[in-house]
């Protein structure tokens, strides 16, 4: 995947791409989250940290029949959330605090934003090299 | 049919069906709150609750909600001195619905609210496909 530009050296599509990958991940444990904001006794989740993800390297199950089930997990682990970080508890032992849940999916969309952004502004100048 | 963004979709359509469900229940009980018995002594509506259960899905790798069962409350009647009523038992009583508005307007508020916040989450997660769908389009 190396080639002479200088955008590859440093892994730009690469790393965006991931980025956003991990986001719509986490868009899904918000989304659980808010979904069961009244199910008793149900603990708040999130995924890990796109650092940890980053840097961990998780070999991935192989399919060697096409029969084979795909794994279902996408190498990013959800974890519940720690008391300490979660807002509030009810008394029915839910975790969830609505408000947290909607601000951290506003957060994982304007970064999904900033990242098409990029994506596409570094695209803009693919395409302005090949046009001329 | 594991892409995260469809399956928050889904996840979130779940929570909209249980807290619309969740809604009816109370419109039921909203609406029934005087509904007495037709016979002297007979009992009249009885409240009706509604739970929630979490439920892991394998495939999806997600935890939808789901509607576990809807019950029925086991709170004592209301009971009233009201001789004339034909539901009037032999003392002159009748057993009003165990219905709380306020309870109920708290349910339903909570309801709205939850529901709201799953539309905002299926509208986020519309964005962010139709901005990676906008990647493909040259300018």
């Amino acid at each position: 995947m190396r080639g002479p530009l200088a955008m590859d050296s440093i892994y730009l599509f690469g790393l965006a791409s991931r980025h956003n990958q991990w986001l719509a991940v986490r868009q899904a444990t918000i989304a659980g989250n808010i979904a069961n904001a009244n199910t008793p006794g149900f603990k708040a989740l999130d995924t890990q940290p796109f650092e940890d993800v980053l840097q961990s390297t998780a070999l991935a199950m192989r399919a060697t029949r096409p029969t084979h089930l795909a794994p279902t997990q996408r190498n990013v682990s959800v974890t519940e959330v720690g008391a300490d970080q979660g807002w509030e508890t009810s008394h029915s032992g839910n975790t969830i605090s609505l408000d947290q849940e909607l601000l951290k999916a506003g957060e994982v969309n304007r970064s999904f934003a900033l990242n098409a952004n990029i994506l596409k502004a570094f695209h803009r100048m693919l395409l302005m090299s090949v046009k001329g | 049919m594991t892409d995260p963004l469809e399956v928050t979709l889904k996840v979130a359509a779940s929570g909209l069906h249980a807290q619309s469900r969740r809604l009816t229940v109370v419109s039921q009980n909203l609406a029934n709150a005087e509904a007495t018995g037709k016979t002297p002594g007979a009992d009249p509506y009885r409240r009706q609750t509604i739970s929630f259960n979490s439920e892991f899905d394998e495939v999806m790798g997600a935890n939808l909600v789901r509607v576990e069962s809807i019950d029925l409350d086991t709170a004592p009647f209301r009971i009233e001195h009201n001789p004339g009523h034909p539901a009037a038992d032999a003392n002159g009583y009748v057993k009003l619905p165990n219905v709380n508005m306020l309870v109920e307007m708290a349910d339903m508020r909570e309801a709205n609210r939850s529901y709201l916040a799953n539309l905002q989450v299926i509208k986020q997660a519309r964005e962010m496909i139709s901005m990676t769908i906008d990647l493909l389009r040259s300018t």
